[in-house]
């Protein structure tokens, strides 16, 4: 079973090669990061006073975070994990891989991995790309020191791996979603209009209820409740909800392919 | 006799009113070239797709390589390999990429890529993507796809579909050596007889859901010749009628000509100088078409 895991998740990742979600990662990674470093040279005169301040590192990466959170976290998921299903329906390829010995599981959980893999891709370009954008202008204009603060390793990793459980439910629904439909529009469309739902309902008292509403929360709050509840737990209940309900239908399928 | 592939009793509805097979008993000998014949929305593909688990058997049994598939689904999928309708290759990849994604799930050496890519004369399609392929390259390369693990079983659905002519000869080419070289038994379906009368051992005839024959080449053949007929348009039918049973022949009127059953052309002459003899006008002799075509023609016809 590992070893099936292991050859089927290989393949997975072969398969992605040149597709729209490789390069959505790459590109939705070191947007922001890329952004923020032109706007630095551009403002090249506050750079001086920005880098001596206190809690440098923390307001960098929340800087990112600010643009990233609310809508473009959410968008790339919800992209991202659409077309990676999408691949397999547009090449005509479901009947072909459902016919090489693989288990139903390995498909779906190779699948899913895949995703999630891309997931923690896209976070490291993005973390890494905001630490280039803190540490190029010193590197290369005059006047500008290093930050004088040790960069705060933990806090980064605290940060990421709050925003990535927060992506959990919508990768788990836009991936139940896109497994199930063939017309890319439609896991796209349910996914946007969530999205939009949510930014509507974030401040609502059960806004918490809604499974797009996390990575908005985390940022507004910037910690693990909401209004007294922890948004985490939700984030990983529906998670397992919609990833469980998305394998019995998946295995459910009468025809495959 | 052993089988590589044997159903009992296959039956698929869609829907409550719309059976699309009826106790299908598919009976492929091993190492032969299974031809699977009929016209198109006869119940092929869905055959197929039940052979390779991609419909969900409603009932009967399926039994591959002297298993029975449900239960070993995995174990048979390893030494099984397919092509069901359109070829399935991944658009943005190379072809040694393509088959690169399949080696990795069936855990072969990477030497076979090259090896299936000469077998099926792709070797020199470098970085091209497999996107920009004719459809006889993409052709080409599903079968490459299907043959990259050295199965026991191929399965092909329809696998000259879109092919020019030297494109059908050079598949028809290739599955009889890769038949004859390494054994494999291939079950190979088509709408067309003419397209692989040539290429088959045994054939089996599906319409409207149902096996309307199962046999070798041969006993096609004998039907064949059970089938030819003679029509003869005279002046008097009955009398071509008695004369017939004087000869044994089986006839009967059709049209207001009568119809022979018979294929001999030294008997045909014999009847035609004794009508004349007897003062009978003979407006026209017909030999029917006794191709194996005809004869599919007839086992298809509604």
């Amino acid at each position: 079973m590992q070893l099936a895991f292991i050859n089927s998740f290989s393949s997975e990742w072969l398969k992605k090669k040149r597709t729209a979600s490789s390069w959505l990662v790459i590109i939705g990674g070191l947007f922001i990061p890329v952004i923020l470093l032109i706007a630095r040279f551009v403002n090249s005169e506050r750079l001086y006073s920005q880098v001596i301040q206190p809690h440098f590192w923390e307001k960098q990466v929340n800087q990112g975070w600010q643009f990233m959170a609310i809508f473009l976290l959410p968008m790339g998921v919800i992209l991202a994990s659409s077309l990676i299903t999408q691949l397999e329906f547009r090449n005509n390829t479901w009947k072909q891989l459902h016919a090489t010995p693989q288990s139903f599981p390995v498909i779906y959980f190779t699948k899913l991995s895949l995703i999630l893999v891309m997931l923690l891709q896209f976070f490291l370009l993005f973390n890494a790309g905001m630490i280039i954008t803190a540490l190029l202008p010193s590197l290369v204009m005059p006047g500008v020191p290093m930050p004088y603060e040790a960069f705060p390793v933990l806090y980064f990793l605290k940060v990421s791996a709050y925003f990535f459980i927060c992506c959990l439910p919508i990768v788990g629904l836009q991936y139940l979603l896109s497994l199930h439909f063939k017309n890319f529009l439609l896991p796209l469309g349910a996914g946007i209009a969530l999205l939009v739902a949510s930014l509507i309902a974030v401040q609502w008292k059960y806004g918490y209820t809604i499974p797009y509403t996390y990575c908005m929360m985390q940022f507004i709050q910037g910690k693990t409740t909401w209004n007294g509840y922890n948004i985490h737990l939700f984030a990983l209940g529906y998670f397992v909800m919609f990833t469980v309900a998305g394998y019995i239908i998946y295995t459910r399928k009468k025809i495959k392919g | 006799m052993h089988y590589a592939v044997e159903t009992e009793h296959l039956t698929h509805r869609f829907s409550e009113k719309e059976t699309v097979l009826h106790n299908i008993a598919l009976q492929v000998p091993q190492g032969s070239i299974y031809g699977f014949l009929g016209p198109n929305g006869a119940g092929k593909t869905t055959t197929l797709k039940l052979l390779l688990g991609l419909l969900r058997k409603q009932s009967g049994t399926i039994r591959l390589l002297n298993h029975p598939f449900e239960t070993h689904r995995i174990e048979l999928l390893r030494q099984v390999g397919s092509l069901i309708e359109s070829p399935s290759i991944y658009a943005q990849l190379t072809a040694h990429e393509n088959l690169d994604v399949f080696r990795r799930i069936y855990n072969c050496p990477a030497s076979r890529i090259p090896e299936v890519l000469q077998l099926v004369g792709l070797s020199d399609t470098g970085k091209k993507h497999a996107g920009r392929f004719s459809l006889g390259m993409k052709q080409r390369l599903g079968i490459a796809i299907a043959l990259l693990h050295n199965p026991a079983l191929l399965i092909l659905d329809e696998p000259t579909n879109g092919l020019d002519p030297n494109g059908i000869i050079e598949m028809r080419e290739l599955l009889r050596r890769i038949n004859h070289e390494k054994g494999i038994t291939i079950l190979v379906s088509s709408h067309l007889l003419a397209e692989i009368e040539k290429l088959v051992t045994h054939l089996g005839i599906i319409h409207q859901g149902r096996m309307v024959f199962q046999g070798t080449l041969e006993e096609l053949m004998q039907k064949q010749q059970q089938a030819a007929f003679v029509r003869f348009e005279t002046s008097d039918t009955s009398r071509v009628l008695q004369l017939a049973a004087v000869h044994h022949i089986p006839a009967c009127i059709e049209n207001n000509g009568a119809v022979l059953e018979l294929a001999d052309r030294e008997t045909i002459a014999l009847l035609n100088r004794e009508l004349v003899a007897a003062g009978i006008g003979v407006y026209s002799i017909t030999a029917g078409k006794n191709d194996l075509e005809s004869v599919f023609m007839n086992l298809t016809s509604v």
